[in-house]
């Protein structure tokens, strides 16, 4: 990349003009958590998924930022990266887009370069990198906020006038900033912004023409420095004499990766020093927390009991809003039936549809409050730090840390987390974290779970009235699949994908307080999300199980549910799962739930919805215990723990993997799993 | 700890002397795994393999920058401050840095 790739792409932001009908593309890059995604949403109003941990963004994301004058700019977020060596998949996604390699995105007509600037010196590593691709380029300071409470400073006319690119501050979550973030985007979309000049000697043979053409254009430089006799002209002229005794001595070239980045690190430091900058305190509150939850006693107790105290919500606090949307199915149910004649009809909507759909929607307070303990603790900073705890672990299985991330986002949904292993370097780490990922206990079980732990387990204190027996089954689920996906992983390591375990670096983002307004997003999304799928799978589910109780008719009726096509297709595949306990409804049931995971329990509702049509009790789990003992209950516990049930995870396995070889294991190795599972645990209880 | 703060830490005079580190030491050269808590040291030499120490490259730690170990995790592994950055890395890693003692009449 030197210069004439600037021209190169000066050009082709008009072709690529034409083509998206005269909008121009501006890329955020920056360092992990810097707040690139911040901003993305305040330019475009999208919410693309913010958290106080490095790594969140694995994949570009395109967004449309209105301007003042009514003009559309495009905008695309990418993943952080600290340089592009490109060694992991989402470094590399970044790396593409910007050099308009990206298959379906044209090259960026301009660059929006974001750092933090509480931790100004090393972000800036990322500055030469950036101006080489002799893009017209905006540097923002972001997290002004933080600098100046915590006593930092910086002089950003300085700064631009030492690298010679515009420079702006800002405070992304407040928008401070935004108004020349949104000029610069302007200028962009009118050419008005000319391509910076590599402000460095990164590659060593052409360093000396890089100082040439700098001289040259930095006649603005030249003239303040005059006065200032101290200070070197410009910053490669001046980290050159540092450097070396001549611009045109040749660097050493025994170590020349090092020498490169000793290089620019020396620049960049004379260049923080010309900008006046002072790094601020360190967080007082930051060290103190850490010295909590980093303790070694106190870091993994607290740990423990925040967790435990969270599947205690679960059961506890959302009981109430449960029962108050049961009621809310039930009566609205009921009335709908009053008002509607008794034919086919009446049957699909209220026993099919209403019980199907209605016996999962139920789930729904449940899954907020997981989703709004997963919030407070990727906003707050500490899923870095548990990341960090749970290194040495990863480690001894052969998997390195950065996994520790997409397995906990495995916790919400597997798709993402899938997605997320882009962060790991090594290739077979990666392919081992997308094999172990669907062991978590994704927020799909949790429906499934819950209705079955209602069932089977009674409602006993354990540990005083904080923790009972249910949370208790219900920790044992979550640390069942972790357990699962250790030891799997740790097989693969020593088998099929065997490699050392790689680099473990984590940077400790400072703990910030999650804001109300980020958390409640985070809940409206997932509420959206959690309805989308009842509106879509369940609902399609649902119907057809109810067409199928339908036939064959007898005497134009239709039959008893044990009868019909669905009693039969039951039937038939009952031997095969009598052995773990299981009748002919859960094996439907099982079945169904291929699609998605809490489908099993929308065709529950409505299997027993229309065998039992005339009985008002809609207590899909009085009628589970009436059919199944203790032992069948916690045998299909444990076979939705294992089994990879859940077509999405498929397709996603799929194309991050690039084939069918891998889902292909992955299903069958966790289905052969999750029936001995099933098998023993029906034996024990 | 202030003096990390004021990180900023390659001068021009270590830069001059990447790879010659070893005639110019006054101080002995530590791992930095040896290195007692909140005492800052200097980088001086990266015993890893090209492609493990690009990572820590990227992220501004090359010889001639100073960091200090500020805890250790539950498993023992450091925690780093390094240029107002908190790190974290393994301790096999830390065995591989070696640094040694700001002399005191640094700066
Ligand atoms: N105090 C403060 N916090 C900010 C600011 N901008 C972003 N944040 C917070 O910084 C954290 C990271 O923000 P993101 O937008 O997710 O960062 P990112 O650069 O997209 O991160 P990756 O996708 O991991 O590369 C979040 O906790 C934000 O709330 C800011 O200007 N001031
Ligand atoms: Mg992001």
């Amino acid at each position: 990349m030197s210069s004439e790739c600037g021209v190169a792409t000066t050009d082709a932001r008009v072709e690529s003009g034409s083509v998206r009908s005269g909008s121009v593309l501006v890329a955020l890059v920056g360092p992990p958590n810097s707040g690139k995604s911040t901003l993305f949403n305040q330019l475009t109003g999208l919410r693309q998924k913010v958290a106080n941990y490095p790594g969140v963004t694995v994949e570009k994301r395109l967004g449309h930022a209105r301007l003042p004058d009514g003009r559309e700019v495009g905008v695309v977020d990418l993943p952080g990266v600290h340089g592009f060596a490109a060694r992991s998949l989402d470094e590399r996604v970044a790396k593409d887009v910007l050099e308009g390699r990206a298959p379906d995105m044209p090259a960026p007509d301009g660059v929006i370069l974001v750092v933090d600037s509480t931790r100004l010196e090393p972000q800036l590593m990322l500055v030469e990198p950036v101006l080489e691709l002799g893009l017209p380029t905006l540097l923002v300071l972001n997290m002004t906020d933080e600098l100046e409470r915590r006593g930092g400073g910086v002089d950003a006319d300085a700064l631009a006038e030492r690298l010679g690119v515009e420079v702006v501050r800002a405070n992304a979550r407040a928008g401070v900033g935004l108004d020349r973030i949104r000029a610069f985007l302007a200028n962009v979309a009118s050419g008005a912004v000319a391509a910076p000049v590599a402000a460095g000697g990164v590659g060593t043979a052409d360093a000396a023409a890089h100082a040439a053409t700098v001289e040259g254009s930095a006649a603005a430089a030249d003239s303040m420095t005059a006065a200032d006799s101290t200070t070197a002209a410009n910053p490669v002229a001046a980290s050159d004499a540092g450097v070396a005794t001549s611009p045109s001595r040749p660097r050493r070239i025994e170590l020349p990766v090092l020498d490169t980045y000793v290089d620019r690190r020396g620049r960049i430091r004379r260049i923080g020093q010309q900008a006046r900058y002072t790094p601020p305190a360190p967080s007082w509150l930051t060290e103190r927390l850490d010295a909590i939850f980093l303790h070694k006693v106190w870091g993994p107790l607290i740990f423990f009991v925040v967790v435990a105290l969270v599947f205690q919500a679960i059961f506890a606090w959302a009981a109430p809003l449960m029962d108050g949307i049961e009621a809310l199915v039930e009566v609205s149910g009921a009335w709908l039936s009053d008002r509607l004649p008794d034919n086919w009809f009446r049957s699909l909507l209220i026993d099919g549809v209403w019980m199907g759909v209605g016996s999962v929607i139920v789930f729904l307070p449940q899954i907020l409050i997981l989703f709004l303990f997963l919030g407070i603790l990727e906003d707050s900073g500490y899923m870095a730090r548990a990341a960090v705890i749970a290194d040495r672990m990863m480690y001894k299985v052969g998997l390195q840390g950065r996994a520790f991330l997409p397995l906990l986002s495995g916790y919400a949904c597997a798709v993402p987390a899938i997605m997320a292993a882009r962060t790991v370097e090594d290739e077979r780490d990666r392919l081992a974290t997308i094999f172990v990922v669907p062991f978590m206990t994704c927020s799909a079980r949790l429906p499934v779970y819950t209705l079955l732990i209602a069932a089977f387990i009674p409602d006993r204190p354990l540990l005083g009235p904080f923790f009972g027996a249910r949370a208790a089954t219900l920790l044992g689920l979550y640390l069942l699949g972790a357990v699962a996906a250790v030891g799997t992983a740790f097989l693969l390591k020593r088998t099929l994908l065997r490699g050392e375990s790689t680099t473990f670096l984590m940077e400790l983002p400072p703990y910030r307080l999650p804001t109300l307004r980020s958390l409640a997003i985070r809940l409206l999304d997932r509420a959206r999300i959690f309805l989308r799928r009842v509106g879509r799978v369940i609902l399609t589910v649902t119907v057809v199980l109810w067409a199928l109780t339908q036939f064959p008719r007898v005497d134009g009726q239709a039959p008893e549910v044990d009868d019909s096509a669905l009693g039969r297709i039951g039937h038939v595949i009952e031997p095969v799962i009598e052995p773990l306990g299981f009748d002919w409804r859960i094996g439907v049931g099982i079945i169904s739930s291929l699609a998605a995971r809490e489908v099993i329990v929308g065709t529950l509702g409505t299997i027993y919805g229309i065998e039992e049509a005339t009985e008002t009790s809609t207590e899909l789990r009085d009628r589970l215990r009436r059919d199944l003992d203790m032992g069948s209950g916690i045998a299909l516990m444990v076979f939705f723990a294992f089994a990879l049930q859940c077509i999405s995870t498929i397709a996603v396995a799929r194309r991050e993997t690039g084939g069918w070889k891998w889902p292909a294991i992955q299903w069958a190795y966790m289905l052969t799993l999750a029936v001995i599972g099933a098998f023993i645990a029906n034996r024990i209880f | 700890m202030i003096a990390v703060e004021q990180a900023a830490h390659t001068s021009a005079d270590s830069v001059e002397n990447v790879g010659e580190f070893s005639h110019d030491a006054d101080a002995p050269v530590l791992r930095l795994g040896e290195v007692p808590l909140r005492r800052t040291v200097e980088l001086v030499r990266i015993d890893l393999p090209t492609d493990t120490m690009v990572p820590l490259l990227e992220r501004g730690i090359v010889p001639g920058c100073r960091m200090c170990p500020l805890r250790q995790s539950p498993s023992g592994d450091p925690i780093l401050l390094v240029d107002g950055v908190v790190l974290a890395l393994r301790r096999e890693m830390a065995e591989c840095l070696r640094v040694r003692d700001i002399a005191p009449d640094a700066d």
